[in-house]
């Protein structure tokens, strides 16, 4: 079946379809998930040799094991002889050797095939245990920053360095924050399950606009909580950031975006670096393990969301990695990990907590109404009402950067610039040949 | 442990029946009355958690942060609760498990219902409530609920369990 795609991304509007249509949905699996760099996990969620930790790429059930020698391999979860999932879903530790439930194949952690029961049934056999598809499948290409990992079922592409290209100083100041320059993974993983096309969330995550509209309901409720206490009451760190959301859209207009090639992106930090004696024991330990001057460069790199398109969005300032996993062109699985900065005061850690139970969980205060809102367009979309999904906002005053570009808050630059890259996986023309608004995407 | 006679027993059935009537009921103001200042509502994230401050939860709340919740449950422009979600709760096997000077644990179960929209979701557990004796009556150290699927991927939980 081949399907049309030309004519649905313009410059300044995508047409419905992109939203809706499955068998879009099943192409973007290919070219788009089948191709590019995708986050699988952070190496500390496979501390010792044997532990394993899957998850999906694109539609491919993957699993993250670090072998023997201490290097982390990214496989498919399955077993080369009837393709029985190797380990089951989640994360732990599968011992000194892969060994499947099914029939006892036995395999290293770096997938090569160790043993086979009844070994001379083989013999004489088109089967050849020493070829290496008899091994686990490897995907084609694994890379990691920082201790974070990224895996392409491409041979082709760029390297991931040229991949993440701007944003990679987000994930670099992700680490720098602690005072040992290293992050770990800790604290257990919230899910949560979006009715909705993935892409209407990675939208969501630079929309400044939609915040004192959609929510409301939250800003509201944590201003009335702080009226309510005695006069002059610092506000508390779990009203700030709610009732920041409430911020008037000429606050979000100072706020600085930027888009960089391949749909990434990050936006300007909304939160005041805070003085309770929680973020000054933080700032201290920081301090004495760089120094004052370093310390002040590393806190004054203050990021709201960052995008690395399409697989996940760091939070730098709060710690945590919400990773983005499409299930099908209406439903989406958003995981959310926190990370310890190692060095720091446990109190720190804590706040990670705080900040993803109150924001990032299930039973978030401020996330149901975003939910509704995916969900409404999503619906919306599946109507005739319309074809178009506008993208219009400050088109054509991008400022161009090196290998990007840049925008004051509330412009639309980075919807753009995601199907500017988007566009380019999938084939489409843009009916642009040059076109800064359109992004530059490789 | 055994209740010590039927009137405790009695006392502290009704107890758990009128918390969970307030909560069906949308009866949020009253519900944060039976906490005492310091008193927690939680949902581990994991089986057997033992720890709300140092692993993440599916609700962790003080009274602060339970009041933000009735808050924005009220509001007029609280979309995702057009139409609001409506909740059954169903109690059963409930026990004592300990009994102090100050107070008193009791263990239940329940079985929830959940509708809004488009949906009817079943959540089921167990509950721990950490009572303290105050008067006559009974004040919410902490509740604690154990969802059997705390470890599933979740669409959003609005109303408090």
């Amino acid at each position: 079946m081949t399907i049309d795609l030309q004519g649905l991304v313009q410059p300044d509007r995508v047409h419905k379809r992109v939203y809706t249509d499955p068998a879009i949905f099943e192409l973007e699996m290919d070219r788009v998930f089948g191709q590019v760099w995708i986050y699988i996990g952070h190496e500390s969620q496979v501390p010792k040799p044997g532990d394993y930790f899957t998850t999906r790429l694109g539609r491919e059930p993957v699993m993250m094991v670090r072998h023997a020698d201490g290097q982390v391999h990214v496989m498919f979860n399955r077993c080369p002889h009837k393709g029985a999932k190797l380990v089951p879903d989640g994360s732990g530790s599968a011992g000194k050797f892969l060994r499947c439930l099914y029939h006892g194949w036995t395999f290293k952690c770096d997938g090569s095939l160790l043993s086979v029961p009844l070994r001379s049934g083989y013999e004489c056999t088109a089967l050849d245990l020493k070829d290496p598809q008899y091994g686990v499948r490897k995907v084609a290409r694994v890379a990691t920053h920082r201790g974070f990992v990224f895996a392409s079922l491409s041979a082709d592409g760029p390297k991931l360095k040229e991949f993440l290209g701007g944003v990679a100083t987000s994930l670099d100041n992700f680490c720098d924050r602690a005072p040992e320059g290293e992050v770990e993974v800790a604290g257990g993983v919230q899910r949560v399950i979006q009715r909705n096309n993935w892409k209407i969330f990675f939208e969501n995550l630079h929309d400044t606009i939609h915040a004192v509209a959609t929510h409301e309901s939250s800003w509201r409720a944590a201003k009335e909580e702080h009226e309510a206490m005695p006069a002059s009451t610092p506000k508390p760190f779990e009203v700030v950031i709610v009732d920041g959301n409430g911020e008037p859209l000429e606050f979000w207009e100072k706020l600085e975006l930027k888009g960089y090639d391949h749909g990434h992106g990050f936006m300007e930090g909304i939160f005041v670096p805070p003085t309770d004696p929680v973020s000054l024991a933080y700032v201290a330990s920081l301090e004495a393990a760089k120094g004052a001057k370093r310390a002040e460069e590393i806190l004054r790199v203050n990021r709201h969301n960052t995008i690395v398109y399409p697989s996940c969005s760091p939070h730098t300032s709060f710690q945590q990695i919400r990773v983005i996993r499409p299930l099908s062109v209406d439903r989406t699985l958003v995981e959310i990990f926190s990370f310890r900065l190692k060095g720091a005061p446990e109190a720190t850690f804590q706040r990670t907590l705080k900040y993803t139970n109150i924001v990032n969980s299930p039973s978030s205060n401020v996330m149901p109404d975003d939910l509704e809102a995916y969900n409404r367009v999503q619906e919306g979309l599946g109507s005739n009402g319309g074809d178009w999904v506008s993208m219009h906002r400050a088109a054509g005053r991008d400022q161009p950067l090196p290998g990007g570009r840049g925008s004051n808050g509330n412009s639309e630059m980075p919807s753009r610039n995601m199907f500017a890259a988007w566009a380019g996986y999938m084939g489409v023309d843009t009916g642009v040949k040059t076109n800064e608004h359109a992004g530059s995407a490789k | 442990m055994n209740f010590r006679d039927w009137n405790e027993q009695q006392d502290l059935t009704q107890f758990l029946h009128h918390e969970a009537r307030l909560l069906d009921e949308h009866r949020w103001d009253e519900w944060q009355r039976l906490f005492t200042p310091d008193g927690l509502y939680w949902v581990p994230l994991v089986h057997g958690q033992t720890d709300h401050l140092n692993h993440a939860s599916l609700f962790c709340e003080d009274a602060l942060l339970r009041s933000m919740r009735a808050r924005r449950l009220e509001q007029a422009r609280a979309y995702s609760q057009q139409p609001p979600t409506r909740t059954v709760h169903v109690l059963g096997n409930i026990a004592l498990e300990s009994r102090d000077d100050v107070g008193c644990t009791v263990r239940s179960t329940f079985l929830l219902l959940e509708w809004r929209k488009t949906e009817q979701r079943t959540f089921g557990g167990s509950v721990l409530h950490t009572l303290r004796r105050a008067g006559d009556g009974w004040r919410i150290r902490t509740k604690r609920v154990d969802l059997l699927n705390c470890d599933a991927p979740h669409e959003a939980l609005q109303v408090f369990m």
